[in-house]
C-alpha cells in the first residue's frame, strides 16, 4: 500500500518536554576516555583521545544565500550564535584516523547520549522548518547504498574520490511539486547531499534547504551544491 | 506480548500502523545465495505458508511506507513513548539499521539517551563486540565503550523481530556493559519466538503481526 498525497502540513515538535529527568545525567566525557574493563571477547579496535577535539572548532551558525530573510534569529555572524550551539559543538567527539589515515571522523554518538544536546540539536532544525511548509524530509544514509529499499527504487551515482557511489529512492515516496528538505550529519565534498538532491529533484521535488549539523570547511561541500541553500548548525576544520 | 493484549485493545492506531507497512514479495530477491535470503526463507516458510508461488519467496515487511504516513509514525513512536515514558528508562539501544527509525524519536520524548548498536566497522570509537547466529553463518553487532553506564535501564528497539538473534546479541551487548534491560520492542512481530513470548528472559512489546500480500505474487 503507498501512501495518498500529503498534504503539506506544519509539524509541531512531537516531542513533549522529557519527564523530571534530574537522574538522568550528561555522560561526562572523561568517563567516554577511559576503556571499561575488557569482557572475554572484546575487540577493541581504536584507542581514541583524551580530548574530544584535537583542532577547535569554530562555531557558528551559518546560512548561505536563502530567500528566508526573515530567520535572522539564526545567526549569520559570529556574534549572534545561539546558546545552544557550544553545548552541541562540545558533545560531537572527535577521532582521528577512521575510517582511515589522515581523517579526523565528527562523531556524532556522544551528541545521542547527551540527551540536551540532541534535543537542542533536533529543536533547532524543527524550529526553522516548522512553518515552511516542508512535506517531505529525506534523510541520506552513510555512503549512498544500493540494493537496500524493497521496493521499485530510482538511483543517482555519484562520484567519490576514487570510484562511483549510487543512491536510491523508493518510486513513489514523493510527489512532484512538494517542499523538501534534505538533511545528513555533515557535509564534507557534499557529493552525496548533492546526489540526494538530484534524486529528489528528477522526480519534481522542491529541494528547499539542504541542513546538516556539521560542516567541513575547506572541502568545497557548499560550492558543490551550487546556489541550493545550505543551513548547518557547527563547523569544523 | 502484542500491545493490543496490552492495554491497547481496540486502538484503532493499530490498525492503521499494521495498514501503513508495505509488504514486498522475493525482497531481497529470490535466488541470491545470501545468508539473509535463506534467513528470511526459512523464516517464512514457518509461518506464512500462504500459496505455492510464496513458498521460496519472502514477505519483506517494508516500514518506509509507515514513514511516509506521518500519523501511522507519529502514532507507532507515541505509542511506544506512552508506554516507557514513565518507567525510568535511561538508554534507547536502537538496532542497525531501522532500529535507528524509531528509536531516537523515542528516547529524545522520553528524555533518555539513544545508542546506536552497529554492523562491523561502522562505529569510530573503542567498541564492545557480540557475534550471534544466522541461519547459514554468523553476524557481529557492536556499541561504543562508555555509552552506557552500569546499572542504567535500557530498552532496545527494532523494526522486526524474526527469530530474534539478533535482539538476542543486542540484549547481550548491553548486559556485558552491566545495562539492565527492561524490555525489547518491535513494531512487528511474530505471537512467539521460538516458543517463547520472552527473549533471554526479557520481555517483547510488539504492535503488530506481519502481513501477508493479498494477492501473491
Amino acid at each position: 500500500m503507498m501512501r495518498g498525497s500529503l498534504l503539506p502540513r506544519c509539524s509541531n515538535s512531537i516531542f513533549p518536554p522529557p519527564p523530571n529527568s534530574n537522574r538522568l545525567q550528561p555522560p561526562s566525557l572523561k568517563r567516554l576516555s577511559a576503556p571499561t574493563a575488557a569482557s572475554s571477547g572484546a575487540q577493541s579496535r581504536l584507542t581514541f583521545s583524551q580530548n574530544y577535539r584535537t583542532a577547535p572548532n569554530r562555531l557558528r551558525c551559518s546560512v548561505s544565500e536563502s530567500q528566508w530573510k526573515q530567520d535572522r534569529e539564526m545567526a549569520t555572524g559570529d556574534e549572534q550564535q545561539d546558546p545552544r550551539i557550544a553545548g552541541i559543538s562540545s558533545a560531537i567527539r572527535v577521532i582521528p584516523n577512521f575510517p582511515k589515515p589522515g581523517i579526523m571522523f565528527q562523531d556524532i554518538t556522544t551528541m545521542l547520549l547527551d540527551t540536551k544536546a540532541f534535543k537542542d540539536t533536533i529543536d533547532l532544525f524543527v524550529e526553522r522548518y516548522r512553518d515552511k511548509n516542508i512535506s517531505v524530509v529525506a534523510g541520506v544514509e552513510a555512503r549512498g547504498k544500493p540494493n537496500k529499499l524493497p521496493g521499485e527504487v530510482i538511483s543517482e551515482e555519484y562520484s567519490l574520490e576514487y570510484g562511483t557511489d549510487k543512491m536510491e529512492m523508493h518510486v513513489g515516496a514523493v510527489e512532484a511539486g512538494e517542499r523538501a528538505l534534505v538533511i545528513d550529519d555533515l557535509i564534507a565534498t557534499g557529493g552525496t547531499l548533492c546526489a540526494a538532491v538530484k534524486l529528489l529533484e528528477r522526480v519534481g521535488v522542491n529541494v528547499v534547504e539542504c541542513a546538516c549539523v556539521i560542516e567541513l570547511l575547506g572541502l568545497k561541500g557548499r560550492e558543490r551544491l551550487g546556489d541550493r541553500p545550505l543551513f548547518v548548525l557547527v563547523n569544523a576544520t | 506480548m502484542f500491545a493490543a493484549e496490552n492495554g491497547l485493545k481496540s486502538d484503532p492506531r493499530l490498525q492503521g500502523i499494521s495498514e501503513a507497512i508495505r509488504v514486498v514479495p522475493h525482497f531481497p530477491k529470490q535466488g541470491l545465495n545470501s545468508s539473509l535470503v535463506f534467513f528470511f526463507g526459512v523464516w517464512l516458510f514457518n509461518y506464512f505458508c500462504c500459496c505455492g508461488c510464496c513458498l521460496t519467496g519472502i514477505m519483506f515487511q517494508d516500514i518506509t511506507t509507515l514513514l511516509l504516513d506521518h500519523k501511522a509514525f507519529k502514532d507507532t513512536v507515541d505509542i511506544f513513548v506512552d508506554r516507557y515514558r514513565g518507567m525510568n528508562i535511561s538508554v534507547v539501544a536502537g538496532v542497525e539499521a531501522r532500529g535507528f527509525v524509531f528509536g531516537p524519536a523515542i528516547a529524545l520524548a522520553i528524555g533518555a539517551k539513544f545508542v546506536p548498536l552497529r554492523k562491523p566497522r561502522k562505529l569510530p570509537g573503542e567498541v564492545i563486540s557480540e557475534a550471534y547466529e544466522l541461519e547459514y553463518g554468523t553476524d557481529c553487532l557492536e556499541i561504543h565503550v562508555g555509552a552506557v553506564q552500569s546499572g542504567e535501564r535500557a530498552i532496545v528497539i527494532d523494526d522486526l523481530v524474526a527469530t530474534g538473534g539478533t535482539l538476542s546479541a543486542a540484549i547481550r551487548l548491553l548486559e556485558r556493559v552491566g545495562a539492565e534491560v527492561i524490555e525489547c520492542a518491535c513494531v512487528i512481530g511474530v505471537r512467539e519466538v521460538k516458543g517463547q513470548c520472552r527473549l533471554n528472559g526479557k520481555p517483547l512489546y510488539i504492535l503488530v503481526e506481519p502481513r501477508q500480500i493479498d494477492n501473491c505474487c
